[in-house]
Parts: structure tokens; C-alpha cells; sequence
């Protein structure tokens, strides 16, 4: 059986034994991959999967509609297997809860994994996962550049930004029930789609996102208008695991890296 | 006819340049294909589809509409002056066009919006006929068709396969183009190519009866689990309209802007003490295609649709209001039998 | 002296005066500040200081919000790590700064704009001379305006 029959005949059963009562995963449609939420055990053939599939399926953790359907089993690749150990340390999912039909990023199916299994999969084989070569290059260059150069790149960038967060409603990491950029008392960022608040609004969800991305480049595929948000998230996750050694989504018991401190953290930046 | 030879189109914004108009035209900008202003030498691409609409020039994301100072116990408003730059449109395709009819009717139903009607005023358009369409268009659906001209001052269709273009102009926006584009057009005779194929994907009379009665219906908690709430469907649209208020200074002065809305948040209807009235993203949803299907053809005897498309070739968890209109389609077709 | 100072700044060509604001904590670095006062120690008055209890209160949004403002650089300042009058607040600032330092630097923010320090409140003359430092580099670095990414434009 191919990777992806099994996957599909995995998914049947878990709903046919009541192990799930929805597969999040995705089908395919013209020449797009995307999600999919299968309840009938008879329609898991309509199960696809390829490196096309960005939409990280661990967002959708957030919406009641879909909690009510526990348990839920999702089609999860590396990043959003990741993605999920840290919606678990975050107390944002239940253990019981959700059920993973581990795949590889080179369409590799792993078989059916509770939570556990999961972060010890994400171990075993995933544990030196690289940040995206591309951003990493790119982001070299931008460092080669002045501030003013950077300036300019991001403001030709930001000013695509319609404000739309379709970058926040991709991310599973997003699930603040009251977003900051929805707070008016005071408004903190601005919410018109211009340059200081397009600034505010996407440098501060980067920072948010602080030791908490599992780079799954869901926000970027998400941009309609084509901005490289991936450049902010994967520095940072970069800057993360420089300088304090942590990569988020291995361990479900982590504390979180903003809401942590070591006495040893690097200070050499402050006089 | 007066023809167009179809490399020629970057002469035409070239020359509409020249003639004092601001050229939006759908590029390659940044990997997608953006309308937005065309610098000289730049390709208009033809055969595929801009993220964003006509919308953007005619209702911006985000606007001054007021400013004021105080001073001490003086407060003095001031007047925004109407940023309206004579505008030409080009290439832009019929469904873009055709959202105009909403647009001008919803700018100037209870008032009349003097930043869009000096913005409309001023802006000429130029469709470009399509001869290829995508799964994702829907304009035959919608009233529309790939040929339409309601919304033009002008149209461009690709004749003698593709290599040339015959220009139709309307009124008096659509001849002052013609001049502009002078010795560019030549009299002569072309085959005009056929439209795109746009199979109709479900019947919106039905859909608008079916929504009328059908608001508790199970159907929408379907239609819309894939739904993740944020607003790429509402701004890439060409007819979608809500905005926010938002005044935005200090102490001494402040300015008031009008910026894009969406219903797709939920913070849209979200209520100072704590009640929300559309509670989860099905009520939301739902709220969406009743506006276009339902509340604005009761209203103004039209959709608020054009079939573009671009709805679902840009939402990221693969929603597509068409795709809801025809699983509604489905089910009063079922219901009857 | 006070006199001198003042007109040793404004004779400088272009008459630019950086604004810098400064996010200082209660218990060290205003009390410092307030040392600094006291002692008759010049500094330059480029400087509004804005004080939170503890450097652990301050938002990274308080930073962004003072150059939307037309800050010419900010100052984040607060107690020595071990000396925090909450015991640990200025330990959660010092990691939430690496990030957010690193994060404005890539997205066109000149770190020149941009300090952190600790200073106790028995460092009168680190404080003034820290902010003697910071405006003469940032009056040397020009106005933050055409180049400030996170600047309201009008």
C-alpha cells in the first residue's frame, strides 16, 4: 500500500472505531491542496497530501466547532506535529484529545500517534530539523545591508499588508481570543493599513511568536498579498536558538521561552 | 474597428501616461500579480489574476476623511482635500467592471460619499476581454459573463489569436481614451476571439430564494468549518465595502480615518460588554454570502457578487463562496424533489 | 553650567536636538536619575523619562510606540540582575530585549537608536553619563525621521 492509502485507510478506522470523530486533513482541488474535515469513514479517500499542503491543520485546534468534534485526528507533518506539542505545553489541547497521522515532509507516513508518540517521533527523526535554507540566505543578506536598506526592504514589503490576518488566522500559535491588535484601550497598534501600523502589527506578531514557531511557513502561504513573513519568523526562531539554545514544539513540559529566565542569559548588549 | 496591436498595450499606458492619467494595470510585482501603478517598460500580464481589485483605487485600505487641531479651548475641524488623480484602469477584467454597479449604488444610497464619487469621477476603465478563465471564476453565475461590458468606458478584446486587440468605447470617458491613445489604433477588420468558457456553477435566483428561508439551516456549520476568520476574502473583493472609523492622534491634533472591514472577524460585531450577536465563525460566515445573495439583491435588486473568483484562489484554508452557493444550490434542488 | 551646557548643544550645526525616551524602572534607574539630579551631575535634557516599577512592566510596545511617536532613540534601563526590587522582573526584560532588539535591528530599526543598560540607584553619574553618550551618538546619527519604519507619517 502506497503512503497515502494507508494514511487514508488509518484515518477510516479511526473513525470507524470512534477514535476520532473528525480527520482534519487535506484534498485536493484543481491545483490547490486544502483542508478537508472528514466525519464519514466511507470519504477518507478524498485524504491528499503533498509539500503543496501549507495550511497548518493544528490552527484549527482553536475553533470550538471543531473542538466539539473530540476526539480530533489530524494529518500533521513535521512542523505541525511540532506545532501541537507546543499548543500542548501551552495548555491550549488535551492529550486525549487529538490524534496524529504522522507524514514526512518527503510524503513519509509515520502511521497513527497520540501526543506522546508524537513529541518521541519529533525526537527520533526530527530533532535537527534546519531553518529553511532560502530564508536563512536571505536573511544573511539583509543583515549585509544598512538599517536604511533593511528600512526601505521592509517598508516596500509592509506596504502590500491589507490588514487582512490572514497571517494570524493561519497560525496556530494565534489563538488569542481578544488579539492585541483588537484592543483599543488604548489602541496599541493601529489599525489602518498603513505604514507605522502595518509596521507595529507584523513586527509584534513576529515577536509574539517568539520561541513558540515551529516555522511551518503557514503564514506566508496564507499572505495573499505575497509578503515574506517567513524572513521574520525564521530569524527570530534562529535568534531563539542562539541565544538561548531552545527549539519549540520537542518538549510538551518546556516552559515557555519569553516567559523564562535564566541568570546565565546573554546580557553582553546591555552597558 | 479600431485595433490594437496587442504588444502594443505597454505604447498604450505609455501614452496614457503621457495624457496626464495615473495607469493602474495589472504586474508582476514581489511574485504575484498586483494592479497597481505601471512604471514605463513594465509587462501588463493578461493571463492571469491580480490578488487585489479595481476596489483599491476607488475605496483605499485606508483614507483621511478628517483632521482637527486643538488649542487650548479651541477646536478646529479641518477639511481633507479629496485625493482624486485622473485614473485610467487598464486591463482589468469585466468582473471587475461590473462591481461598479454595487459600489456606486452603496456610496450613494443614503448619502453621497464624496471621496468615492470624486474617485469614480475620475477614473476611467478599461476591460480587457478574458479568453482564459481558471475553476475559480464564477462570473456567468453572477449576471456576468467574460465578455460583459456594464462598468467599461472601454473594452479591449483579444482578437486574431491574441496578436491584436479591438478597442469598444462608451461615452464620453471611453472617447477621450481613443484620443489619448492616437496613432496606437488603426481602422481595420480582426476576428474577435472566443470568450473564455465560464460553465455556470449554480443558480443565484435559487440561492437568493433558499437564503431567505433557510437561516437556522445545518448547512452553514458545514459549509464553513474550513473557515479560520481574517479578511483575505472581504479586501481581495471587489464589492465588498465595510469600514471602520478610527481616529487616530494625541492631545493637540488627530486625524479621523476610514479603513477596510471585514465581517469575517470577530471582533466585527463584537459588543462593548462582552455579547456577540454572530458567536462563532458559522454566524459569520453565513452573514457573508446572505449580503451578497440575499439582503442586497432585497435591497437594491442586485448581487453583490461578480463572480471574479478571487475569494477562493486566495483563501488559505481553501473557502470559495461559490463553492457554498452551489452546496446551497444543491440543497434546495434536493428539498424539492 | 547649566547655561553652557545648553548652549554648547544648540550650537551645533543644524541645531538638531535628538528626543530620547527613556523606560526606566522605579526602584533603580530613576532613583539613579533622581542621584544624578541631586549630585548637580549635568546630563543633556534631550531626554523624557517615562517610569514603570520594574523593567519587567515594559511592554517591547512601549518601544514602538515612542519611535511611532517621533523618538530619535529609546532608552530601556532598569536594576542589575540580582538586585530587582520584584526579584526576577528585569531577568524576563533581558530576554524579551535580546529578541527585540534583534527583531527591530532586521526590520530597519539602527541599534544605535536603541539602549539598554542597568543602572542602580547609586549610579548617578553612569545614568548622566550614559545619556550624555547616547544623545551626543544620536545627534551624530541625525533625526529618526524619513528613515523610521515605525514613524507615524502625517
Amino acid at each position: 500500500m502506497s503512503p497515502i492509502d494507508r494514511l487514508r485507510a488509518d484515518a477510516a478506522d479511526l473513525l470507524r472505531q470512534g477514535r476520532a470523530k473528525v480527520v482534519l486533513g487535506y484534498r485536493q482541488r484543481g491545483g490547490q491542496c486544502i483542508p478537508v474535515a472528514v466525519t464519514d469513514p466511507e470519504a477518507a479517500g478524498a485524504l491528499a497530501w503533498d509539500p503543496a499542503c501549507k495550511q497548518n491543520l493544528a490552527a484549527y485546534l482553536r475553533k470550538p466547532e471543531v473542538r466539539r468534534l473530540r476526539p480530533v485526528a489530524l494529518v500533521a507533518r513535521p512542523a505541525v506535529m511540532r506545532s501541537l506539542v507546543v499548543l500542548a505545553a501551552e495548555s491550549q489541547v488535551r492529550p486525549e484529545d487529538v490524534v496524529v497521522l504522522a507524514v514526512g515532509d518527503d510524503g513519509e507516513y509515520h502511521g497513527v500517534l497520540d501526543l506522546a508518540g508524537t513529541a518521541a517521533l519529533l525526537k527520533e527523526k526530527y530533532a535537527d530539523l534546519g531553518h529553511d535554507a532560502a530564508a536563512m540566505k536571505r536573511i544573511e543578506e539583509l543583515a549585509a545591508m544598512t538599517p536604511e536598506e533593511r528600512a526601505a526592504f521592509w517598508a516596500a514589503e509592509f506596504a502590500k499588508c491589507t490588514r487582512c490576518y490572514a497571517c494570524r488566522a493561519a497560525c496556530p500559535a494565534c489563538y488569542c481570543e481578544r488579539c492585541i491588535v483588537e484592543r483599543n484601550q488604548p489602541q496599541w497598534i493601529s489599525t489602518a493599513a498603513r505604514s507605522h501600523g502595518n509596521y507595529a502589527w507584523n513586527v509584534i506578531r513576529a515577536f509574539h511568536l517568539a520561541g513558540r514557531c515551529t516555522e511551518c511557513g503557514a503564514c506566508e502561504a496564507a499572505c495573499p498579498q505575497g509578503i515574506p513573513l517567513m524572513l521574520l519568523n525564521v530569524g527570530l526562531a534562529a535568534d531563539v536558538e542562539r541565544q538561548f539554545g531552545a527549539k519549540a514544539g520537542y518538549d510538551a513540559e518546556a516552559e515557555p521561552v519569553i516567559g523564562s529566565w535564566n541568570a546565565e542569559d546573554p546580557e553582553e548588549f546591555i552597558r | 474597428m479600431r485595433l490594437l496591436e496587442a504588444k502594443k498595450l505597454g505604447d498604450l499606458a505609455a501614452a496614457l501616461q503621457a495624457a496626464g492619467y495615473r495607469v493602474i494595470a495589472p504586474v508582476e510585482d514581489g511574485g504575484v500579480v498586483r494592479l497597481r501603478e505601471w512604471q514605463p517598460g513594465e509587462r501588463i500580464v493578461t493571463d492571469a489574476f491580480a490578488v487585489n481589485s479595481a476596489k483599491d483605487f476607488l475605496l483605499p485600505r485606508s483614507e483621511a476623511i478628517a483632521r482637527y487641531r486643538i488649542e487650548g479651548n479651541d477646536f478646529e475641524a479641518q477639511d481633507v482635500p479629496v485625493e482624486a488623480p485622473k485614473t485610467a484602469l487598464l486591463c482589468v477584467r469585466p468582473c471587475d467592471a461590473a462591481s461598479l454597479a454595487a459600489m456606486d449604488t452603496v456610496f450613494n444610497w443614503d448619502y453621497a460619499d464624496e471621496f468615492y464619487n470624486a474617485r469614480r469621477a475620475a477614473t476611467t476603465v478599461i476591460t480587457l476581454g478574458c479568453t482564459t478563465a481558471d475553476e475559480h471564476c464564477f462570473c456567468t453565475s453572477a449576471g456576468g459573463a467574460p465578455d460583459a461590458t456594464a462598468g467599461a468606458d472601454a473594452v479591449l478584446r483579444p482578437a486574431d489569436g491574441g496578436t491584436r486587440l479591438v478597442l469598444e468605447t462608451f461615452g464620453e470617458k471611453g472617447e477621450a481614451l481613443a484620443a489619448a491613445a492616437g496613432a496606437l489604433l488603426a481602422e481595420g477588420d480582426a476576428q474577435i476571439d472566443p470568450p473564455a468558457e465560464v460553465p455556470a456553477r449554480f443558480d443565484a435566483a435559487a440561492v437568493t430564494a433558499w437564503l431567505r428561508e433557510n437561516f437556522e439551516s445545518p448547512l452553514w456549520q458545514q459549509v464553513s468549518l474550513a473557515c479560520l476568520g481574517c479578511g483575505a476574502c472581504a479586501y481581495a473583493c471587489p464589492t465588498c465595502h465595510c469600514f471602520d472609523i478610527q481616529d487616530e492622534g494625541n492631545r493637540k491634533e488627530a486625524v479621523r480615518y476610514r479603513n477596510w472591514d471585514t465581517c469575517g472577524l470577530t471582533l466585527f460585531t463584537a459588543h462593548a460588554g462582552g455579547h456577540n450577536p454572530r458567536a462563532d465563525q458559522s454566524a459569520r460566515w453565513r452573514q457573508r454570502v446572505m449580503h451578497k445573495f440575499a439582503y442586497f439583491p432585497e435591497r437594491f435588486g442586485m448581487l453583490a457578487c461578480t463572480g471574479c473568483g478571487r475569494c477562493g484562489r486566495l483563501c488559505p484554508a481553501g473557502m470559495a463562496i461559490s463553492e457554498t452557493c452551489a452546496a446551497i444550490d444543491r440543497e434546495a434542488k434536493a428539498a424539492k424533489r | 553650567m547649566a547655561q553652557t551646557y545648553a548652549t554648547q548643544e544648540t550650537s551645533n550645526a543644524g541645531g538638531f536636538e535628538p528626543r530620547i525616551v527613556a523606560f526606566v524602572c522605579n526602584w533603580c534607574t530613576y532613583a539613579g536619575a533622581d542621584l544624578a539630579g541631586t549630585s548637580r551631575l549635568q546630563y543633556a535634557p534631550n531626554v523624557r523619562v517615562v517610569k514603570l516599577p520594574c523593567t519587567g512592566r515594559i511592554n517591547p510596545l512601549f518601544v514602538l510606540k515612542a519611535f511611532e511617536g517621533g523618538a530619535d532613540a529609546v532608552l530601556v534601563s532598569g536594576c542589575h540582575p540580582g538586585d530587582c526590587h520584584y526579584t526576577s522582573g528585569n531577568y524576563h526584560a533581558r530576554r524579551r530585549w535580546t529578541l527585540f532588539r534583534d527583531l527591530l535591528d532586521r526590520t530597519g530599526i539602527d541599534p544605535r537608536r536603541l539602549h539598554f543598560s542597568w543602572v542602580s540607584a547609586a549610579e548617578g553619574q553612569k545614568f548622566a553619563d550614559l545619556i550624555n553618550d547616547i544623545t551626543a551618538k544620536v545627534r551624530e546619527a541625525g533625526p529618526f525621521g524619513a528613515t523610521n519604519p515605525a514613524r507615524r507619517r502625517p
